[in-house]
């Protein structure tokens, strides 16, 4: 153990012991210690006391303050908040949750604050038509969304730290795919209400977007698209397996009932310039996406059979064939449109596919779930290689030659891809190449005093979304760059809003509400193991991969309907100050002391009751941190003021009926009706 | 001084007659047991000839419960070992956890850590020096410590709302972040402690009396105490130069300057004044520690909420108030340990009080058990 | 009147005046001892919590009366009387006013001297007879302690008894000049010292030590026997306390009547005041360091006090 020396050999140890004292010395400083023992006792004596009197004895309570616990609400009465509201004050809204730190994560982390939360406690009630419709005010495409949105909402969910996320963008697609039953019915023209008419450039998700918001602030919305059909990247680029044709158009259809007034084939700078649009409209709004692939400036880039993205998505699209039958395929980049060319590619025919990308496959841009799906259906991927010349026999295309790329980021983590020595040859009969899109926006603003950078990008402002010109505005990809479809519904509800106020006269900025960024922490996956099979997240059902690269069927045939509510039924309603009965309480308590009884059938979830045996509690505080909903917290009550052991056991019925203040909750305590239980089928877990 | 004495029986007293031995029950519910001990003690007259501890009044099974609880549900568990110091207690089990799960703690975290257990060794160490005053018959000092043990409760509950069994100290981190305006309530009290902690110097050891009472009482030789596995004050008292803080440098501690007491003559004064004067020294390490304290994240990121260490061992052990206090940790990868073990020091400390107590009054056997400082709470785990 | 209606008469308002005493005593130490822990004592019952001893004297005498099964009952049972009947005896020849004493008899001081021991055997058959362990340690603490300290206390008090030459308390009272004070000083601290060690009360609670026996040689008593051993004690308190401020501090300055009492009443609670101040601000003595002081200490400084008064008697007075 220590090795032993003498105290006062080292300079970290000091010596504790006093010298000993002898004869008279030690004599008067015997009596000496007496005398300043009792002067200490009698000095302390003199001055006041400092303990308080016994029954005001706790002045102040720590805030941390561990006494009895109270639940506040309770699920099957107390009916989740919904996060509706106008399109101008929908951020104001999510800005005064988030400070009071009752913004659900799912709703913070999604771009466009869809309230994902309340879209589950509709559907697990029952009413998915209200579901669809509160989806729709921010995500002007449920079914579309639901289909292709990468759900940063589900990576935030709360859920995910217990055992798996809820399914929120399936669950977007069960909500459209019901709400077409009653749709003839329910979706009704808005009415017109403003004299100022506003023309949208572009028919993608960043200008439908802001055409449902301007429309339902009352103005009347004219939108200009130059394909034959609408829907912009989400027609053109994404391909039909990901989300079938008439999905997309039924939710365009609805707008169009609603009151769009949509001109397909009409493309601006060629049938109609924007000083028109300008002289008839009060805004415009530029919305026009990217048009284009970039191609690398690398030799053989202009042989025959090099390709670009976007061209060849949109003849596959729209053809179903891309003149690749029987042929070999070579995907360069690593993004999310990579995937789609070389997973569209396979579908037209091609023989063999393959993706280069610069990046391992660790650090690969597309989504994991894609990369998944991809490499299930056949698609080869070869990783961390970059182009360096296309060798074309005949100005035919016969291959890629790749040089090895050791590392994409520096330690700063920009871009600054570092390359190896080692290069081969990768044999291909067409190359497309997938590294990025850019606008064409040349014509649109041919005339006027909107601008272009040099690299011909628009100069718009990233915040409000003006461009130079007066009463031009601009959203979606032409101001952000490549993205996501939900980040350009976000753009497009800013871009109306602004709208709005140049339109009112009001100035842009001027006490305005930016979207709040917030940050939730983000966690590892979390162990499923003891996790019940119905705990877990509802399977989404996928066709097969072999049968499914024969055609453009779509991949993912949704979630059964009593699934899709149960899946709802899952959601922790996280920040509603509402007892969701998950039990993460009752499996966290170290001394298993609480009991929650619930009906769990879709439609009919209550918690029936919540017992907290306080004879067993040791106040750990475990069960109010794990809370998703803060529906369990602490009170002021102190514990000890418990004086009979029959009383510490109480159940639901005293921790929220009571009006009176109870034993349990103080003073704090609720009133909250009974909840209907319907007979034999209570679930007692 | 300890008179030589034979434990025999029967004893023969001087006019060769036979004589039993007057054996008293000390505890298991006596003032002076600290807890629930028992002694059994052999008396000849006043002079204690055999004491017997008799431990397991308040087993309750704290590591084979820990096999049957999750990672975090164990944390409240370690709050009932050491129930005067629990922050240590939480610490060296999380310390382990850690150390099984590779878990990297943020920098203020483990300067939190180093100052509530700073200020936890103060709160432990007034309640072993009261409980040494109220021993021999000081009340009053007993009070005196209670007055700075209470100022650091309070600062116990306004950061993690208990007073006694805080829970604070979780994997990867602590539980919550200090409160607005702590570090200077932290510092006001850290600052006014030492002038306190003098005047019971004075008042408690400065006094003739218990000097008397204590001085050359249940001496241990810093042999024995290495052969006995002491640890913590009670090694110190001894000579035995061994604190973890400085043997086996841990958390921010090499970034703070301090200086460890340490006896000479090994008895029950030197063991008390010690403590004192570790107190006074915790109160400059706390201090320097909100000085050198950051802003930043008080817990390790991306934790998820059931933890599944992999299968394997782990022992981590912290310098606690009472000495070495080791956990070890056995994970078969499951979210539950497979084994924990404590090294409790009050176990290892306690195991002296025979060899300490013998020759010794039955005055002296409780003070010599109380400047032993065992809480019993983690003597039987 | 017969001698006996006198005893009960007498017996009558001694007890009163001890319990009165105790209702005090116990109110003064729990208030004093409060603001030496910075606390306030009691403060609910009456005002400033006068009649918290009252209220506790009430729960005491409901409570039920135990007597352990394996206890020598009838001894048991008497033992508080032994404690408390010479206390309330010893009260009688404290000179309460000017030139009067309840009993002021020729042989006064002997007899307050004396009386007290008597509580010795109360204090052994006490302990011994409730049959237990800590209780009989306590008894046999008790007697060794309170046989030691009646030498030095003795002796310090018939060094008074040498100068004024006569040992009628009220007599004693009267000879009291200034000059004593310093004279006696040394005399006066031993006379208090060893009254706190004949009183049970720390720093010399060595039979009722609560750290280590528990409560000693009272620790199966209980309600009111368990009140009695108290009150004696408070009672024992008042006793020795009015007597050392009668001898040693001037009593009533030889004032009259109940001006002259009052006097004497502040001097005893001030004397009272220390003795609680001591015990709360003081460890305990072990058995071994309490007869070393006794016999070693106390003992000689009281013999060399006596010297000290008989040769000022000798040489200055005469």
């Amino acid at each position: 153990m220590a090795e032993v020396r003498r105290p006062d050999a080292d300079a970290t140890f000091m010596n504790a012991t006093e010298p000993a004292k002898t004869g008279l010395d030690a004599f008067v400083s015997a009596w000496r210690s007496l005398t300043t023992g009792l002067a200490i006792t009698a000095g302390r004596a003199s001055h006041k006391p400092t303990t308080l009197r016994y029954p005001f004895e706790k002045l102040s309570m720590s805030p941390r303050w561990r006494g009895a616990l109270r639940l506040r609400g309770v699920l099957g009465r107390d009916d989740v908040a919904l996060l509706s509201a106008s399109p101008p004050h929908h951020n104001e809204t999510i800005a005064g949750l988030l400070a009071v730190d009752r913004l659900p994560p799912c709703v913070g982390t999604c771009p466009a604050n869809v309230d994902a939360r309340g879209q589950n406690y509709l559907i697990a009630d029952g009413r998915v038509a209200e579901a669809y419709e509160l989806v729709r005010e921010r995500n002007i495409m449920p079914g579309v969304l639901g289909r292709i949105c990468h759900h940063p909402c589900e990576g935030a969910c709360t859920r995910a730290r217990y055992d798996q996320p809820i399914a929120i963008r399936p669950l977007h697609r069960f909500a459209q795919e019901s709400y077409a039953e009653v749709r003839a019915e329910r979706v009704k023209p808005l009415p017109v209400t403003q004299e100022a008419r506003v023309a949208i450039i572009g028919s993608g998700p960043s200008g439908l977007s802001a055409a449902l918001d301007l429309m339902s602030l009352g103005y009347a919305v004219s939108m200009f698209e130059k394909d034959d059909k609408p829907g912009g990247a989400l027609y053109s680029g994404v391909p039909a397996y990901r989300l079938p044709r008439e999905v997309l158009h039924s939710e365009i259809d609805d707008l169009v009932t609603m009151g769009l007034d949509l001109r397909c084939g009409v493309e601006v700078g060629r049938d109609v310039t924007l000083p028109d649009l300008r002289r008839d409209h009060a805004a415009v709004l530029i919305a026009a996406g990217l048009q284009i692939s970039r191609i690398l400036p690398i030799p053989g880039a202009d042989a025959d059979g090099v390709r670009g993205a976007l061209e060849f998505l949109r003849k596959a699209n729209w053809e179903g064939e891309a003149g690749v039958r029987g042929k070999r395929v070579l995907v360069i980049g690593g993004g999310n449109v990579a995937v789609d060319v070389a997973r569209c590619a396979l579908r037209v025919g091609a023989t063999e596919v393959r993706m280069a990308s610069l990046e391992s496959m660790e650090e690969i841009p597309a989504h994991p779930w894609e990369i998944e799906e991809a490499l299930d259906e056949g698609v080869i991927a070869t990783c961390s290689v970059g182009p360096e010349e296309v060798a074309v026999e005949d100005g035919h295309v016969v291959g890629l030659r790749v040089r090895e790329c050791l590392s994409v980021f520096d330690e700063t983590g920009r871009f600054a891809p570092k390359m190896g020595e080692a290069t081969h040859v990768l044999e291909t009969d067409v190359v497309v190449f997938a590294i990025g899109q850019a606008s064409v926006l040349e014509a649109v603003v041919a005339g006027t005093d909107v601008e272009l950078n040099e690299r011909g990008n628009l100069k718009a402002d990233g915040t409000l979304f003006t461009t130079s010109g007066a009463g031009v505005f601009a959203c979606g990809e032409v101001v952000t760059g490549p993205g996501s479809a939900i980040g350009s519904i976000a753009t497009g509800h800013e871009a109306a809003h602004s709208i709005h106020r140049f339109l009112q006269g009001v100035d842009l900025a001027a006490d305005r509400t930016l979207r709040p960024v917030p940050v939730f922490e983000k966690y590892e996956r979390a162990s499923l193991q003891g996790v019940e099979e119905e705990r877990l997240r509802a399977p989404m059902t996928m066709e097969d991969p072999i049968e499914r690269v024969k055609d453009f069927r779509p991949v993912e045939s949704g979630l059964l309907h009593s699934g899709s509510q149960h899946e709802a039924a899952r959601c922790l309603r996280c920040s509603s100050e509402v007892c969701v009965g998950c039990t993460f309480c009752a499996r966290t308590c170290p001394d298993y002391c609480i009991t929650v009884e619930r009906v769990d059938t879709p439609g009919a979830r209550c918690v029936t009751r919540y017992d907290l045996d306080l004879s067993k509690c040791c106040f750990c505080g475990l069960c109010a941190e794990q809370c998703p909903t803060n529906a369990l917290t602490h009170t002021g009550q102190y514990e000890l003021s418990f004086y009979h052991r029959e009383l510490t056991l109480f159940d639901k019925g005293e921790m929220l009926r009571d009006p009176l203040p109870t034993r349990a909750t103080g003073r704090d305590g609720i009133e909250a009706p009974a909840c209907d239980v319907p007979s034999g089928e209570v679930e007692r877990p | 001084m300890p008179v030589e004495v034979e434990s025999k029986r029967p004893v023969i007293d001087e006019l060769g007659r036979e004589v039993d031995e007057l054996v008293v029950n000390i505890g298991p519910s006596h003032p002076s047991t600290h807890g629930v001990c028992r002694i059994i003690a052999h008396l000849d007259g006043e002079i204690v000839v055999k004491a017997e501890p008799v431990i397991g009044y308040l087993h309750r099974g704290i590591e084979k419960m820990a096999e049957n609880r999750t990672y975090l549900q164990v944390v409240p568990l370690t709050d009932r070992l050491d129930y005067v110091g629990s922050m240590y207690a939480n610490w060296a089990y999380c310390r382990a956890v850690e150390r099984l799960a590779d878990i990297r703690v943020p920098e203020r975290a483990e300067y939190i850590r180093v100052i509530v257990c700073e200020l936890q060794r103060i709160a432990s160490h007034m309640m072993g020096v009261g409980a040494s005053g109220a021993d021999t018959g000081a009340a009053t000092v007993f009070i005196y410590a209670f007055e700075v043990r209470e100022r650091i409760v309070e600062l116990f509950e306004e950061l993690c709302g208990a007073r006694l069994t805080y829970n604070y100290v979780r994997p990867g981190g602590v539980s919550a972040d200090l409160p607005d305006g702590w570090i200077e309530r932290c510092r006001e009290v850290v600052r006014w402690a030492p002038d306190r902690l003098l005047e019971l110097d004075r008042l408690f050891f400065g006094n003739y009396i218990a000097a008397e009472r204590m001085k050359g009482i249940g001496v241990l030789s810093q042999s024995d105490a290495i052969a006995w596995g002491a640890s913590g004050p009670t090694a110190r008292a001894s000579g035995v130069t061994f604190d973890i803080r400085k043997n086996d440098p841990y958390s921010v501690y090499p970034r703070i300057d301090f200086r460890v007491p340490v006896g000479e003559n090994g008895d029950c004064f030197d063991r008390g004044r010690v403590k004192v004067l570790e107190a006074i020294e915790s109160c400059r390490i706390v201090d320097q520690a909100l000085e050198q304290i950051q802003p930043g994240p008080v817990a390790a990121e991306g934790l998820p909420r059931l933890l599944r260490p992999r299968a394997g061992d782990a022992y981590d052990h912290i310098e606690s108030a009472r000495g070495s206090l080791g956990v070890y940790l056995v994970s078969d990868g499951s979210p539950r340990p497979f084994r924990m073990h404590v090294r409790s020091p009050a176990f290892c400390n306690l195991q002296l009080l025979g060899l300490l107590a013998r020759g010794h009054t039955v005055s002296d056997l409780v003070v010599i058990l109380g400047s032993l400082d065992p809480v019993f709470g983690e003597v039987d785990r | 009147m017969s001698p006996l209606l006198w005893g009960g008469l007498f017996g009558l308002l001694s007890g009163t005046a001890i319990a009165l005493a105790a209702l005090f005593g116990v109110w003064w130490e729990r208030k004093v001892s409060g603001r030496m822990q910075m606390r306030f004592g009691p403060q609910q019952a009456g005002p400033a919590g006068l009649l918290q001893t009252l209220a506790d004297t009430i729960k005491l005498v409901l409570k039920e009366d135990v007597t352990p099964a394996a206890a020598d009952a009838r001894i048991f049972r008497m033992a508080p009387l032994l404690v408390f009947a010479p206390v309330a005896l010893s009260l009688l020849v404290v000179p309460l006013v000017t030139g009067w004493a309840p009993l002021d008899s020729g042989v006064g001081v002997l007899l307050f001297l004396a009386v007290p021991s008597v509580s010795v055997l109360g204090v052994l058959l006490g302990g011994w007879s409730s049959a237990n362990t800590y209780g009989t340690l306590g008894g046999l603490r008790g007697a060794a302690q309170m046989v030691s300290y009646e030498i030095p206390r003795t002796l310090s008090v018939l060094a008074l008894v040498v100068v004024a030459g006569t040992m009628r308390p009220s007599a004693l009272m009267g000879a009291w000049r200034l000059w004593w004070l310093p004279l006696f000083a040394v005399a006066f601290v031993v006379y208090l010292i060893s009254s706190i060690a004949e009183l049970n009360r720390g720093p010399f609670d060595l039979p009722e030590a609560d750290s280590e026996l528990v409560a000693g040689y009272f620790v199966d008593y209980t309600g009111i026997r368990w009140a009695i051993f108290m009150m004696a004690e408070y009672g024992g308190m008042l006793a020795c306390s009015l007597f050392g401020a009668a001898m040693f501090l001037g009593g009533t300055n030889g004032l009259p009547g109940l001006l002259g009492a009052l006097v004497l009443l502040v001097k005893a609670v001030a004397i009272v005041t220390v003795i609680i101040w001591v015990k709360w601000s003081f460890p305990r003595f072990r058995q071994d360091q309490l007869m070393r002081l006794a016999w070693k200490v106390l003992t000689p400084i009281a013999l060399v006090q006596l010297l000290v008064a008989g040769a000022v008697a000798v040489v200055w007075l005469r």
